[in-house]
This record gives C-alpha cells, sequence and structure tokens, in this order.
C-alpha cells in the first residue's frame, strides 16, 4: 500500500497536468469577439462530452444518486450565480457579465475537481498498479479541462502564465480529497456517485446558461453548432481510450 | 409482429405526436414568445437525452468508425443547413409571411426529422425495447416541436388544424429514414455502428444549430438552462433504469 505522502502527490500531478492545457492559447494573440464566441463554444463541448463521460460512470455506481447530485450540483451553480451578480465582481481588469463568467468557470471547475480527488483517493485502495492507471487517466483529463478554462478565461485577456496558474488552482482538491478518499475508501466509496452527479449537473448547467448564450450572442450559430458537436464527440473519444 | 411493420407502427406514432402540439394553441393564442422558448428547450434536452442514450445505450463504448459515423452526421447537418440556406436563418420568426420563408421553415424541419428517423431505425436493430424506447423519446421530442412550428404557422394565417397537419407532415421524413435505415442495416449489419454514430452527430448538432441558439432568443437562459438540462435528466435517468 502507497503512503499517505504518495497519494497527495500523484494528486497533484494529476493537478498540476490541468495546467497544460492553457499551452494551445499561448499562439493566440489577436482576440476579437468572434474568438471569445469560438473559444466558448469550444469550452461548451469540452464541458458536455465530460459530463457525458461522467454521468455514464455515475449511473453504473447508482442512478438515484448520480441525479440526486446533479441536482445540487445545479442548484449550487444557480445561487453562485445570484450571489455574483449581486457583488459586482471583479476580474483582474474585467468587469461585468465576462468577470461573473470567469469566476463562475472557475468556481465550476474547481468544486468539479472534489470528486476526481475522490476517485484518484478511492482508486489507491484498490492497490498500485490499477491506481497509477488511474492517476495517468485522470492527469490526461484534466488537460482538457485546463484548455476549457483558458478558453474562457484567455480571450478576456488573462496572460496565459496566468491561465495555465489558475487551471493548476483549479484542480488542487485532487490532492486534497485524495488523501482522506483514500484513508476512508468504503465512506467514500459510497458518496462517489454524489460527486459524479454534481460534477456533470455543475458542468452541463455552466454551459447552458452561461457558455452557449454568449457563444450564440458574437458568433455564427451553424460555426458554432459544429464546434460544440465536434468537440464533445472527441472528448468522449479521448476519455473512452486514454 | 414483422419487425419492419413494428419500425413502421412506431415510427408513425412519433411522427403523430407532432401533430398534439398544436393543441396548447387551442388554450392560447398567439402562444407567448416564452413558452415557445420553453417548447424548443423542452425538445433540445430530450433531443440531447436522445443522443446521450443512442451513445451509451446503443455502443456501451464509442467505436472508432463511430465516431467517423458521427463526424459524418455533423457534416450533413452542417451541409444541408448550407446548400438550404438555412444555416444563419432564425427559425422562429413571428407574422413573417413571404412564401419563401414558409417554404425554408417547412424545409429544415423536414432535413431535422430525417436525421431523427436514423435515430429510431438504428436503435430497432439495437434491440426493440431499445428501439421502442428511442421512438417514444423521439415522440415526446415531437410535441414541443410541432407546438413551436404551429405557433409560426399560425402566426403567418394558417389555421391551427393545418398547422398541426403541417407539423406531422414534416415528420414523414422521419417514418421514411427510419425505415431506410432499419432495412439497410438489417441487410449490412456492419453499417450498424456508422448509423448510431451518424445518429448522435446529428442529432447534437441539429439541437445546437436549430433549437438552442431560438431559445435564448425568447426567453431568459436561467429558464431556458433549467428546463433543457431537466428533459435531458429524464431521458437519461429512463436510459440508464431501463438498462
Amino acid at each position: 500500500m502507497p503512503g499517505l505522502l504518495a497519494v497527495f502527490g500523484y494528486g497533484l500531478i494529476t493537478a498540476l497536468a490541468t495546467g497544460l492545457g492553457a499551452l494551445p492559447f499561448a499562439v493566440v494573440r489577436r482576440v476579437s469577439a468572434q474568438t471569445v464566441a469560438y473559444a466558448n463554444a469550444l469550452a461548451s463541448g469540452l464541458m458536455l462530452g465530460a459530463s457525458f463521460g461522467l454521468v455514464a460512470e455515475g449511473t453504473v455506481l447508482g442512478n438515484w444518486q448520480t441525479v440526486i447530485g446533479a441536482v445540487i450540483g445545479v442548484t449550487f451553480i444557480l445561487v453562485t450565480q445570484i450571489l455574483l451578480k449581486r457583488h459586482n465582481v471583479e476580474f483582474g481588469r474585467i468587469r461585468g457579465a465576462g468577470a461573473r463568467r470567469m469566476v463562475l468557470m472557475l468556481v465550476v471547475m474547481t468544486v468539479h475537481s472534489f470528486a476526481e480527488g475522490v476517485a484518484v483517493g478511492v482508486s489507491f485502495g484498490g492497490g498500485m498498479s490499477l491506481a497509477v492507471v488511474i492517476v495517468v487517466a485522470i492527469a490526461v483529463h484534466n488537460v482538457p479541462e485546463g484548455l476549457a478554462i483558458t478558453a474562457v478565461l484567455r480571450p478576456q485577456g488573462t496572460s496565459v502564465l496566468a491561465c495555465a496558474g489558475w487551471s493548476i488552482v483549479s484542480s488542487l482538491p485532487q490532492p486534497i480529497m485524495a488523501v482522506p478518499a483514500f484513508l476512508l475508501v468504503e465512506a467514500f466509496q459510497s458518496i462517489l456517485p454524489y460527486g459524479i452527479g454534481f460534477a456533470a449537473g455543475a458542468m452541463v448547467f455552466m454551459v447552458l446558461v452561461e457558455l452557449l448564450p454568449e457563444a450564440y450572442g458574437q458568433g455564427r450559430r451553424p460555426r458554432v453548432a459544429v464546434l460544440v458537436s465536434a468537440t464533445l464527440l472527441a472528448m468522449m473519444l479521448f476519455q473512452q481510450y486514454l | 409482429m414483422d419487425p419492419t411493420l413494428a419500425v413502421l407502427i412506431y415510427a408513425s406514432l412519433a411522427a403523430a405526436a407532432a401533430g398534439l402540439g398544436a393543441l396548447p394553441l387551442l388554450v392560447k393564442r398567439p402562444l407567448p414568445v416564452v413558452w415557445i422558448g420553453w417548447a424548443n428547450a423542452l425538445a433540445a434536452g430530450m433531443m440531447l437525452g436522445a443522443a446521450y442514450a443512442l451513445m451509451i445505450g446503443g455502443m456501451a463504448r464509442l467505436p472508432a468508425v463511430a465516431a467517423l459515423g458521427a463526424a459524418v452526421g455533423i457534416a450533413f447537418v452542417s451541409w444541408t443547413h448550407a446548400v438550404s440556406g438555412t444555416g444563419d436563418l432564425p427559425l422562429n420568426r413571428l407574422h413573417e409571411t413571404s412564401p419563401e420563408y414558409g417554404y425554408r421553415l417547412l424545409l429544415v424541419n423536414t432535413l431535422h426529422s430525417a436525421a431523427e428517423g436514423v435515430a429510431i431505425g438504428s436503435a430497432m436493430i439495437v434491440s426493440l425495447p431499445f428501439g421502442v424506447f428511442m421512438a417514444l423519446a423521439i415522440a415526446a421530442h415531437n410535441i414541443p416541436e410541432g407546438t413551436v412550428l404551429s405557433a409560426i404557422l399560425t402566426t403567418r394565417g394558417v389555421k391551427l388544424v393545418d398547422a398541426s397537419g403541417l407539423a406531422v407532415a414534416t415528420k414523414v421524413s422521419q417514418v421514411l429514414m427510419a425505415i431506410v435505415s432499419f432495412a439497410l442495416i438489417g441487410a449490412a449489419p456492419g453499417l450498424l455502428p456508422w448509423a448510431l454514430g451518424f445518429a448522435v452527430g446529428s442529432l447534437v448538432c441539429l439541437v445546437l444549430v436549430d433549437l438552442l441558439p431560438e431559445c435564448y432568443q425568447q426567453a431568459g437562459s436561467t429558464s431556458i438552462a433549467l428546463v433543457t438540462i431537466v428533459a435531458m435528466g429524464i431521458l437519461v435517468l429512463l436510459v440508464s433504469g431501463g438498462g
């Protein structure tokens, strides 16, 4: 059995992998309104694909638990959104709706990492060889999550380095949750479907309430549609074969 | 029962359901724009749920061939929208009476239904219960779609009963494609993952190009997101519970 420090370390590796997702945006220099729209469409496809995968996993563990988790996830986003609207949030030099979307995106991706951290911790309870496979899998899955975060932050003028930093921060719950989940595997195994449902519900709702309206507002609808559906399917494939 | 006959019956039932969509207009006419938005969102959520069901229930794993099929589906949707000039066309214009707009409106609805026919036909090949599930899901989805089309047509001066009939008529392509895809896959079983993939890709793309962009202009994004996610969640739950 691995030590606690090792579990934390592996969790940290998966978190750092999220930062790699910012790299493709290093080449994007001029950011027009259209870029914002298509970047939001890209993030939408990645998050919808990730959620479809999560739902498939969660419903195997428990249908109703996943649904309850999803309802809590949606409620959480609704409440956070209301709170953010009430306080005029700023993100760097950005204000208003843009800043709210950025903060909400970071909140969504951070809370969804809790479920992934639990998955890492629980998998270490099943022995080292399985665990390493799962750690590599989650680390690889984190890269498109970093891409999704960067797709929302970068067009608003956040630097690539800061995007990578925020991406890593959004995954920090992974090492933090991995340790207690590893210590109390059985207890955490039973809450895993709730966590998975929460993550999926929060991400799908975020896409529908913030990202897609923004994408349609600035981009041409056939392009948005093709971009979102192609990214969604690519994400599904990516999850199955990596 | 002959399996092809079963496909014909269930696909026809699904098509006929579109006619029920005119019922809300008996109560309230003209239909408030936010209601049209929610009807669109309801249809969008169920269609996303159906795509999920095809992906998970139909294939368990998405094989590489199915991914190619999905790419073909997405390409088909964007190509048909491009050549018919309906890609950027707002589909829910009220009181727009030009014949040109009416023709394009019916055309885009007919093309939309054709892809759903492939979904029913290929699900019927996977198994009869799964096919029936898919046909009923599409039938339920057709009702709000029928509501939207009837609401638009009646503002053009079409009588309600005719609008209801036209809503069913645009779904005839669904029956046709269900039977054609069922027969083709029956003759060449290797086509199944292609057809399932095609259905998934085209369904997702159609939600994004025909339904969701309209919704956000008709009602607030919070209510649209809620209606969509609940409709989708119910279908996901049904498909996971039913096996």
